[in-house]
């Protein structure tokens, strides 16, 4: 650091700025306030006595809000960071825990909290508490994170977050999405390849053996089964379960399926109007299907690949480990949440609930996002230019 | 510390560039899934989507009508509106409130109470006159609809109300002519596709696509409604006066079974055929009992019930014995006021007895001594055949739902007192439209004809006509026979019990009837009369009964002379128009 300091390319380094990225990200965020205004206009318009702009303000605020944090943030060197890493996994545990009590409930889950008027979810505020804490710990261990203790060790410390998401806020998304930027952050900061993959190997023949049990179990026992396991029944056919768990599927892929390869225009889609309930939420990459067809839904995702491709140079130019694995916990948050949430809503996993990130609407995740941002650019600050 | 940096750094590059792959494969088999979903799997989600996204609204056709002989419309279709409001679509609720309360004259409340409420559709007033509806859809008001219906309109009323029949909520016949012909006149619905969203609430921008109903075939009936009217007329004039409880009338046309008149005082209001008759106090009263009461009031006596014929049905025993030669005209009988079957004693109505007689005075006097002799003549096997060729066993296939069947003994069963008793009409029962189209197909020259009233259909649209051919017996009786009956029927109105339906210059035959019934002895009694004209080639053939009349019960007292009435009124009038030729 202190050599990068004295050299003369100093001033160019502290006002560099990664535009792409942060084009790629503004893009997003129109995109989505686009599309959040066209899933939800029909049904603010019936639930707000005719303010069809309802939910399109209420998101338009958390974007504005979540672009000062941004710009805040990219302004602060990352390491100013370093120091909060335990204070960040505390203060995550605690608003977990103070769901219990305090929890606002909605569509049958606890997993908001309402500070000074403003909403929150906990478990947003976790994944960015879960990758600084764990950027902060891999650096510290040095080489030592080579050994089997130390592997095991990166491993478990998100287990308690996502135990307690999984449980608190039944929201067991979250956890999978916290397991899984701690899963890529090890393999990152790790230079063993076998491990992992024995390890995903484990993992993917575990989860076909499950889903291979419970077919076998839901025969013999219908009833029984049915009931337990009718996430995994329904996503192997969700037209059998067609008014039960399958329903948000099956309307789902109406809505796909029925945008082909041109789609229906924007704003022209049918399913928001109602068959799929609160279209604007995790479920609207099938209303970008749905009217932006094939085209639409592929350049969406060439957006985001765009993105995580940009965060891989970020990552890989970063000034030192810390600022790369900060960059490679944001890429791993991102990229996990878009991969299943486009997943889950192509019915190709079963159903959970996961938003797509910059587009679905949620004031907390998209505020947390753009601070997530924040810290990119702020790793990409410290970026030499002759490294790029 | 620089060179440690370095290589630490080299493999978490690899390591961001395969995590990066690894999100580009994925990705790949992303687009993959996407590729299979929205153009391999697209015709089949979008058919599943267009399917959930679609409501069908039913356009109706428009029910053919009934038309008469003459052209007359007699059963007809009024465009009618239904007013309903769609909350979304409403823009200004006080004018809609307004405009819809001061034109459809419902209370302010009413209708604020309605545009509030929070539905895909609310109806607000159905069956509103055609120009009130055209005056609402004038003010163009956004969330007004106004749907035109039909209903169905007869002109006539209560006039052959159980013929006719009327049509249920969805247009659809529920007894008489609108049942029978219901495929001819229904038409075939057409639809309206609407989008709507998942609310059932239509989608104004996505347009509509409609396939136009067709209208139903108007049908022609032989029926002519001046002498149905005037048949009518005569029924209930002659109910008033006899006290009795029913009287049916049949109008036919003996050469072809066209029927141009079935009367069932009383009838019904067809406007209004859920109403119970004045008198009926329906109050209090259950579903099940209720609906029974308007089944007795729609049940058409002509067809649905039966009785037993008495001596009109003599006719019939009459042909047997000429047609298998057990009697000639000029047979001499001897009546001694009774006539011993077997140890049982058979009563002539004559208690003295009619004394020595021929044939056909027997038949003027209508002897029973006579027609059992004559019956038992036959024989059992004998008189059972002709009730077979007859087809008195049979249905008469008239185009009325419902036509009851011929209650007859078993052949086996039938003994010397049962043949002596069938006779004369006694002991099993047939339909009035039986007797009539038997006596038909005796005096027609001896063809069974099939009694009708649908004539033929004629597309609305095209024009395009049809014509019913309906089955005929040829020669059921001889036509020396058939001349024979005519004769002897003749001199039954103009000497005999049936004088009182003789008109002066008018060549009418027919036979008269008094029958008890059943419980004998309850006092009860139906008086009935067959006449037909002209005798030697009748052209018009009208039975008349009377059912329970208070006083004189005899046919030929109280029977003939309404039948003759008739004929003083109709028979010019037929000629006039040149009816039947």
């Amino acid at each position: 650091m202190s050599a990068r300091r004295s050299s003369g390319r100093q001033s160019n380094s502290e006002n560099y700025m990664d535009y792409s990225l942060l084009f790629i990200v503004i893009f997003l965020l129109g995109f989505g306030l686009v599309m959040v205004y066209s899933t939800s206009s029909y049904e603010a318009n019936l639930n707000f006595d005719g303010d069809s702009a309802w939910y399109l303000r209420k998101q338009l605020t958390a974007t504005i809000l979540g672009i000062i944090a941004m710009f805040v943030v990219a302004n602060i060197p990352y390491h100013f960071w370093e120091r909060f890493a335990a204070l960040g996994y505390i203060v995550s545990v605690i608003l977990i825990l103070l769901i219990i009590p305090f929890g606002h409930e909605a569509n049958g889950a606890k997993r908001w909290l309402y500070i000074g008027g403003i909403s929150l979810q906990p478990a947003e505020a976790a994944k960015l508490g879960m990758i600084l804490f764990l950027a902060s710990m891999i650096c510290s261990m040095g080489k030592s994170i080579r050994t089997r203790k130390g592997f095991y060790t990166v491993l478990a410390v998100p287990v308690p977050i996502a135990l307690m998401l999984w449980k608190i806020t039944s929201n067991m998304s979250s956890a999978i999405i916290v397991m899984g930027i701690a899963v890529l952050m090890l393999f990152v900061s790790c230079p063993d390849y076998k491990r992992f993959i024995i390890w995903g190997l484990v993992v993917i023949a575990g989860a076909a053996l499950l889903v291979f049990a419970i077919v076998q179990m839901s025969q013999s026992d219908a009833e029984n089964m049915g009931f337990r396991f009718a996430r995994i029944l329904a996503w192997l056919d969700p037209e059998a379960y067609a008014s039960g768990k399958g329903f948000q599927t099956l309307q789902g892929l109406y809505a796909i399926g029925s945008g082909g390869i041109l789609g229906k225009g924007l704003g022209a889609s049918m399913q928001k109007l109602g068959f799929i309930p609160e279209a604007q939420n995790d479920m609207i990459f099938s209303i970008i299907c749905e009217e932006l067809g094939l085209f639409g839904a592929i350049a969406v995702i060439l957006m985001f690949i765009m993105l995580i491709w940009r965060f891989m140079i970020v990552a890989n130019n970063a000034p030192d480990l810390f600022g790369a694995l900060l960059v490679v916990g944001v890429l791993g948050h991102i990229a996990i949440q878009v991969i299943l949430n486009i997943a889950v809503v192509t019915n190709t996993i079963p159903n959970t609930g996961i938003s797509l990130p910059f587009i679905s609407y949620g004031g907390t995740s998209v505020v947390f996002l753009l601070t997530e941002i924040g810290l990119v650019l702020s790793v990409a600050k410290g970026i030499r230019l002759k490294d790029l | 510390m620089k060179e440690a940096e370095h290589t630490h750094k080299t493999y978490h590059r690899n390591k961001t560039v395969a995590v990066m792959f690894i999100c580009l494969l994925l990705f790949m088999g992303l687009i993959a899934r996407l590729v299979y979903l929205m153009v391999f799997q697209s015709e089949y989600y979008t058919q599943k989507a267009k399917e959930l996204h679609e409501r069908e609204r039913t356009i109706k056709a428009a029910r053919g009508r009934i038309i008469d002989a003459n052209g007359e419309v007699i059963a007809d279709n009024k465009t009618v509106c239904t007013i309903s409001v769609i909350h979304n679509q409403i823009e200004d609720a006080d004018r809609v409130t307004e405009v819809l309360s001061k034109e459809l004259g419902l209370s302010e409340e009413y209708v604020r109470k309605r545009v509030d409420k929070y539905s895909s559709i609310e109806k607000i007033k159905s069956n509103v006159d055609k120009s009130v509806g055209d005056i609402i859809r004038a003010y163009e008001l956004a969330g007004v609809k106004v749907d035109e219906d039909y209903k169905r309109y007869y002109p006539y009323e209560s006039l052959a109300s159980k013929v006719l029949g009327f049509t249920g909520g969805d247009n659809q016949g529920i007894i008489g002519l609108e049942v029978k012909y219901e495929e001819y006149l229904q038409g075939r619905a057409g639809t309206i596709l609407t989008v709507t969203d998942a609310k059932g609430v239509e989608v104004a921008k996505a347009g509509e696509e409609r396939i136009e109903p067709v209208n139903g075939d108007d049908l022609y009936i032989s029926m002519d409604m001046n002498i149905q009217s005037y048949a009518t007329q005569l029924a209930l004039q002659t109910m008033e006066t006899k006290q009795a409880d029913s009287v049916s009338f049949i109008v036919m046309n003996p050469r072809n079974g066209e029927l141009m008149a079935m009367v069932n005082v009383p009838e019904f209001d067809l406007n209004n055929p859920y109403t119970l008759p004045d008198g009926v106090n329906a109050e209090g009263l259950s579903e099940e009992k209720k609906q029974e009461l308007l089944n007795g009031m729609w049940r058409n006596g002509c067809i649905n019930d039966t009785y037993e014929p008495g001596s009109t049905f003599k006719i019939v025993t009459a042909t047997a014995a000429l047609e298998e030669g057990v009697v000639t005209v000029n047979d001499n009988f001897n009546c001694p006021g009774y006539v011993m079957v077997g140890d049982r004693r058979i009563r002539c109505h004559k208690i003295a007895g009619h004394g020595a007689e021929n044939f056909v005075e027997a038949t003027m006097n209508s002897c029973n001594p006579v027609f059992v002799t004559i019956g038992l003549r036959l024989g059992v096997d004998n008189y059972y055949k002709y009730f077979k060729k007859f087809g008195l066993l049979d249905k008469t296939g008239i185009d009325l739902p419902g036509e009851a069947g011929t209650i007859m003994h078993k052949k086996e069963n039938i003994g010397q007192v049962e043949l002596a008793t069938i006779s004369f009409g006694q002991s099993f029962q047939i339909t009035p439209i039986q007797l009539a189209v038997t006596a038909a197909s005796v005096v027609n020259g001896g063809n069974r004809v099939t009694p009708h009233f649908g004539v033929r259909v004629v597309s609305s649209d095209s024009g395009e006509s049809r014509s019913f051919t309906y089955k005929v017996r040829k020669n059921v009786v001889s036509k020396e026979t058939s001349e024979t009956m005519r004769y002897i029927l003749e001199q039954v109105v103009e000497n005999g019990g049936g004088k009182k339906a003789y008109i002066e210059g008018r060549r009418i035959g027919g036979k008269t009837a008094t029958s008890q019934t059943l419980p004998r002895g309850s006092g009860k009694y139906i008086a009935s009369f067959l006449g037909f004209y002209p005798a030697d080639d009748p052209e018009v053939l009208a039975l008349c009964i009377i059912n329970n009349p208070q006083g004189v019960y005899y046919g030929g007292q109280i029977a003939a002379p309404v039948v003759k009435e008739l004929f003083e009124n109709i028979l010019p009038y037929l000629e006039n128009m040149d009816y039947n030729k």
